[in-house]
């Protein structure tokens, strides 16, 4: 089922087209990466989204659009440097937020008691104005606002881009639990987590989707296989063996490693370990990698 | 609901930034500084000397609606500028720095984030100038004769209505203009403007806001609210509505974002 339907949006400042017609789709319980490099659009896609821009042209349909006009009420949204009252408490902002989202009293209170807790932000903290939080507190509190009032669609811009690596951790975490009670779609350039928690990526750039799809197909779509090989001696020696093997594609040295890339692994594989034994080579490393998620994103954005 | 907890949060807001606390004292200072020194000028120039011996100072006896005019002076210009500097930052401040941005994302009507805001402002304001007024009434009432407490409420009521104005104002370009200088300046160049026609076209212009302070002195004078008062703080008060209600849609035709 469709949970979110986006035709053709575009974003014009001036003559300057930052979101060119794109087309996304998705469904409930997703978790959806926008990965693209700065200045590809991401932000501007994920404010449309939420509402916070206007569209140039298109549109954007969401399921439960026909019961209230106000999409607002299904969404949640961090931005990527969210700006907090400062001079509230923890618990004071979030219960803020619930009763902005149309809560009662009584229900943001107990939403902000579990979120307190589900976010991991100490009880100590809960009571401290948030001017003294900091940055992944900030983060953990912004995601708790977000999701106050349950809504559909979880909106984050660079959710993890300015925490370090344990704050980045505890987020995503956070955000595995997360997928099982609502659609996350977030933005990232930082290709690792996207790999780790989505189900689906949209690659953007300039303002268009140039690729999307399920992880696993994309990967299979864009494989090719790297094979490394280190030997004991001067690699370069060995060089015009390996390219003379017919399921080799290309090789390059770098730092007396020697990179083959193959669109057919059995076969290299085989070649190989087959020259390596009969000729007796030092060989001190064989190893196979599957083209990261970044060589693929490379070769799209290249493309 | 929504709009109880934006008015909450708006109070509470000030509170803690402690402008419940500076406003008044700063209002009631303004309030009473003319009357202090009018009454004691002779002996604080005597005190401060330099003065050839034998000098006798004479200061005209003032009547007490002539303290209260030159009062109203001074709330109208630094008074004034106290209630623009407070209010200016209220919209453009947070959406400069992006706290608007998760404010907005909620479902939350453009009417009650602005017209929360107005209102807690006029309360800060209206509370400030009533302690003003009150302890200004009270010296006028120990140094320089009797003004009845009719007077003081006319005194404070329709000042209010000016101040009212002046905050309408201010988030009418607090909505509209990006910067918060500019909204200072947008705001205090209106009113510039505005009382330089008046004085120009006074004759046409009888009901202009600008004339408040006027026609309350006239009233104090007569001894009782002239009409002119009672239709130039309607007319004050329809625009202060109009501004707010124009600060709204101009409002919700922006982007919530500033990118």
């Amino acid at each position: 089922m469709t949970l979110v339907k986006v035709q053709k949006l575009t974003k014009t400042y001036g003559k300057k087209t930052v979101v060119n017609g794109i087309d996304i789709e998705f469904g409930h319980h997703k978790c959806v990466a926008l990965i693209g490099p700065n200045g590809a659009g991401k932000t501007t896609t994920l404010r449309m989204l939420a509402g916070l821009l206007k569209p140039t042209s298109g549109s954007i349909y969401f399921e439960s659009q026909n019961k209230t006009p106000d999409i607002r009420e299904f969404i949640g949204y961090l931005p990527q440097y969210p700006a907090f009252h400062t001079w509230m408490t923890g618990r004071e902002f979030l219960t803020f937020s619930g009763k902005l989202a149309n809560l009662s009293k009584e229900e943001a209170n107990k939403r902000a008691d579990e979120l307190l807790k589900e976010v991991g932000i100490s009880r100590e903290a809960q009571d401290e104005r948030i001017s003294r939080y900091s940055g992944g507190m900030k983060q953990r509190l912004g995601i708790a606002q977000a999701i106050i009032h349950k809504p559909k669609l979880l909106i984050l811009d660079e959710p993890v881009a300015s925490l370090d690596p344990i704050g980045r951790r505890e987020v995503l975490i956070l955000m595995e639990k997360l997928k099982e009670e609502m659609t996350i779609l977030f933005s990232t350039h930082i290709l690792n987590d996207a790999e780790e928690i989505s189900d689906e990526l949209i690659l953007l750039n300039d303002g268009k989707v140039i690729e999307s799809g399920k992880l696993t197909e994309l990967r299979k779509k864009y494989q090719t296989t790297v094979i490394e090989l280190q030997v004991d001696d001067d690699i370069t020696k060995y060089v015009d063996r390996i390219n003379n093997l017919q399921a080799v594609l290309n090789t390059k040295i770098e730092r007396d490693i020697l990179y083959i890339t193959s669109d057919h692994l059995n076969n290299a594989r085989k070649e190989i370990l087959n020259l390596v034994l009969t000729e007796n080579w030092p060989v001190t490393t064989f190893s196979i990698n599957k083209a990261s998620l970044e060589d693929m994103f490379m070769k799209v954005v290249n493309s | 609901m929504q709009w109880m907890t934006l008015l909450k949060k708006e109070l509470l807001e000030n509170w803690r930034n402690k402008k419940w606390i500076w406003v008044p004292l700063v209002i009631i200072l303004l309030s009473i500084m003319d009357p202090l020194t009018t009454y004691f000028m002779p002996q604080i120039l005597d005190s401060v000397g330099g003065m050839p011996e034998g000098t006798v100072i004479e200061m005209p006896e003032f009547a007490p609606a002539e303290v209260v005019l030159i009062t109203l002076g001074q709330l109208s210009s630094l008074g004034v500028l106290i209630v623009v500097l407070i209010t200016m930052g209220t919209i453009t401040g947070e959406r400069k720095s992006g706290v608007s941005e998760l404010v907005l994302v909620k479902p939350v009507s453009f009417w009650n984030y602005i017209s929360a805001k107005w209102v807690s402002f006029l309360l800060l304001v209206w509370a400030s100038l009533f302690f003003g007024i009150l302890v200004h009434w009270y010296y006028i009432n120990i140094l320089f004769g009797n003004l009845s407490f009719t007077e003081f409420l006319t005194i404070f009521f329709f000042f209010g209505v000016w101040l009212t104005f002046v905050v309408s104002l201010t988030i009418f370009y607090s909505s509209v203009v990006k910067s918060t200088g500019l909204v200072a300046f947008f705001t205090i160049l209106t009113i510039m403007a505005m009382s330089l026609v008046t004085e120009i076209f006074q004759y046409v212009l009888d009901w202009s806001p600008n004339n408040l302070s006027d026609y309350i002195f006239e009233s104090l004078v007569n001894g009782e609210v002239v009409s002119d008062l009672w239709i130039t703080a309607g007319i004050t008060f329809g625009i202060s509505l109009l501004l707010l209600v124009s600060s709204v849609q101009i409002f919700k035709r922006k982007e919530m974002v500033i990118s």
